[in-house]
């Protein structure tokens, strides 16, 4: 591993990870693989966080971009091709030197590889599979790696490149058809869901190969995800949500990252969002996107034509939970694992040690704030042996009331994260929280002001 | 009352484990600590635990074969984990905690289901000094970092609570089979070694030669700057969140990272 240390290797570095840092897709979990003699790495299926950077985001995996330059002209985009900056390029040589010395180092868990379009998608795509493939081949890295299909590109170029990388994805950009149109030209629908659909059939294929011959090589064994930018365009919570239970659904995808816009280039097309990023919106959508993959939820449950966008005060579990009290007080030591599941402040892992716990013994209050329930959300909608903790009210605004006391509604980082509106809602709240909650609009139009 | 008093290791609970089960005293009038008594307790006997290898040994033999090799390496993780005095005082004393679920586990069928019995007292308490062990070698894991050193061994510092240089040998030592490497625990004076195509073993470090671990190879001080400047460029202005960095990153770890240690910036 022989390598120039100039100056221009720490640019390159600079320039094409500062050109990667919007994706946000950084995470190493989802497979696990031994290491092996002659060669380095290995990989543990909950995925290793080994750092966190400056805006409290995890850094998992070298995130770069094999090169900025591009001929696409994505309005949201750093790096389109009308855009002023600085240009450069990898060599796969260079990735591969760079890649292997962090990893040693322990600096990174593996290599997450997206590209700008140089030349055409197929050179571009080219490019990725060789450095890949010498990556695994000639290093015998045995660690994550994430890389991105281009869209556009070969398909036998994708399906080559998916049988060396552990987890492989096309970002969808934007919720509708129509705002991909209008904010880039150069890519469509199609060019999007064909690849998806591809990787997809082709993962389910490899399956069944697998079970018949053990030693057959594996085909994006972490599975692929995607990502959407909120914000940019006028789609509703709803419109997104809808859009991400279909990928779940129909394309079997691990998961959907969204990614709060960042008017990088002052685009006039893009609105302009002087109070910062709308974090407070893409937290609501985490959060329903986990109701989604582990608590059995449907959009159609949560958000509907009427209330299209999910209540800015409430997280959207205790929403939901508000507006079906006719489900409880559920009783802890006799309850379904469907209906734990659905009572805010039981995460899944708590649901589960309830039900194996309580096959021993009856399951006090005590006991739950050890199992890591948060009794103060909890304590509303729950029973155990037949009493509640307090005398509460199952009263809707008696119960809205209290929640919105609870300041964790709007995660800390956030709240005091430095945004004008933010410590602007910080203030609606203390002076609204007495407010029934149907009085409470959401207020998602201030944040993602155009 | 018998309190078998035994030394904070594992092979020291094991050891009071083994001699207060064959002490012959009855489950319930004995019990375990694996700290100094601040105070005696009237009308009990304290006996010191010796503590050793051959009787942990069969101890470990009797968990490994009828709890299963998952619970057994929990209960090993909760007796090495750390408590601080102030839950020392508050909670189920550590050897007597994993003691109880000792004995409840060997008294049922399906004892390496245990664990799972959240409701008992001191299953409940074995299961987070577990977890609480289990998170930060979990975090170190990731926040452990190496220095190439002139010779070109890896080395790596760490200050952790709990004692994890176990668990990260063995997963080094799996991610980096062709690597010389050590890691220092210099919280326990403690360090992992391991050679290039070898298992790793732990040593005790009295005379570790402090000068040769800063004499760094020629090339790590260019690596260090490649990776702090992709620390740097990777974090989005916008978003900038001390806060929540503080938060995932706990600052207790920040001292041996050399991407957020500025003394330790070549």
């Amino acid at each position: 591993m022989e390598l120039q240390m100039d100056m221009d290797l720490f640019e390159k570095l600079t320039v094409l990870s500062g050109a990667a840092k919007y994706d946000v897709a950084c995470t190493s979990s989802g497979v696990s693989r031994k290491g092996g003699r002659g060669g380095m790495g290995n990989s543990i299926a909950p995925g290793i966080c080994h750092s966190f950077s400056a805006d409290g985001r995890c850094i998992s995996l070298l995130k770069i971009l094999f090169t900025n330059e591009c001929i696409f002209n994505c309005a949201y985009c750093l790096n389109n091709c009308d855009s002023d900056v600085r240009r450069a390029a990898f060599t796969p040589e260079e990735v591969c030197t760079i890649t292997m010395e962090f990893y040693r180092r322990n600096y990174i868990e593996g290599l997450f590889l997206s590209s700008g379009i140089m030349g055409s998608p197929n050179i571009t795509m080219d490019l990725i599979y060789q450095t890949i493939y010498r990556l695994r081949k000639v290093c015998h890295f045995r660690g994550y790696i994430h890389v991105k299909a281009i869209p556009g590109a070969d398909p036998e170029l994708v399906e080559r490149t998916g049988f060396l990388v552990d987890r492989m994805s096309i970002n969808l950009e934007l919720p509708t058809a129509d705002s991909l149109h209008r904010l880039a030209p150069c890519k469509s629908r199609s060019t999007i869901l064909k690849p998806m659909r591809q990787i997809q059939s082709r993962i389910l294929d490899n399956r069944q190969e697998l079970v018949a011959y053990q030693k057959a090589p594996a085909f994006v064994p972490a599975g692929q995800s995607t990502q959407m930018i909120i914000g940019a365009t006028p789609e509703n919570d709803y419109q997104i949500m809808s859009v991400a239970e279909g990928l779940y659904q129909k394309f079997r995808l691990k998961r959907v990252f969204y990614s709060a816009f960042v008017n990088v280039n002052g685009n006039s097309m893009l609105p302009a969002l002087p109070g910062g990023p709308p974090l407070l919106r893409e937290h609501r959508l985490y959060q329903a996107d986990w109701l989604l993959r582990y608590y059995h939820f449907q959009v159609s449950e949560l958000l509907s034509e009427d209330r299209p966008d999910f209540n800015i005060f409430l997280d959207p579990k205790c929403d939901w939970a508000l507006r079906h009290l006719e489900r409880f007080p559920v009783e802890i030591n006799t309850a379904s694992y469907q209906e734990l599941l659905r009572v805010p402040g039981i995460g899944y892992k708590s649901a589960e040690r309830i039900v194996k716990a309580r096959r021993r013994n009856r399951l006090g209050f005590d006991d739950l704030k050890k199992i890591g329930v948060v009794l103060k959300r909890a304590l509303y909608f729950i029973t155990c042996s037949g009493k509640m903790m307090y005398r509460t009210k199952l009263e809707e605004d008696y119960i809205c009331e209290n929640l919105l006391r609870d300041k964790s509604q709007i995660p800390r980082d956030i709240r005091e994260g430095g945004y004008q509106q933010l410590s602007f809602f910080d203030k609606e709240i203390c002076a609204d929280y007495q407010l029934a909650e149907e009085e409470i609009v959401p207020l998602r139009q201030q944040i993602g002001a155009v | 009352m018998y309190i078998f008093i035994c030394e904070d290791s594992i092979d020291g609970i094991f050891t009071g484990i083994y001699d207060a089960w064959a002490s012959g005293y009855g489950h319930e009038n004995v019990a375990l600590t694996a700290y100094e008594p601040e105070n005696y307790m009237l009308f009990c006997e304290y006996i010191r635990v010796q503590t050793d290898f051959g009787k942990s040994g069969k101890v470990a033999r009797t968990l490994r074969r009828h709890l299963g090799e998952e619970t057994y390496g929990e209960l090993c993780q909760a007796a090495l984990a750390f408590e601080n005095s102030r839950s020392r005082r508050h909670s189920m004393d550590k050897a007597d905690a994993i003691y109880k679920t000792v004995v409840l586990a060997l008294s049922r069928k399906d004892g390496s289901k245990i664990l799972q019995c959240l409701g008992e007292p001191c299953v409940s308490r074995t299961f987070r000094l577990s977890r609480s062990m289990g998170n930060e070698a979990h975090h170190l894991l990731g926040f452990l970092r190496f220095r190439e050193l002139e010779n070109g061994v890896l080395f790596a510092q760490i200050t952790p609570k709990n004692h994890v240089l176990e668990f990260l040998g063995e997963h080094f030592s799996d991610r980096l089979p062709e690597e010389d490497f050590m890691i220092y625990d210099a919280a326990h004076g403690q360090a992992a070694l391991h050679t290039k195509g070898k298992g790793f073993f732990i040593t005790d470090t009295q005379d570790l030669d402090e000068a040769g671990l800063s004499r760094i190879s020629g090339e790590e001080a260019e690596w260090q700057r490649l990776w702090k400047g992709f620390f740097d460029s990777i974090a989005i202005e916008a978003r900038k969140n001390p806060k929540l960095q503080g938060q995932n990153l706990p600052k207790r770890f920040w001292k041996n990272m050399v991407e957020l240690e500025p003394s330790l910036r070549a």
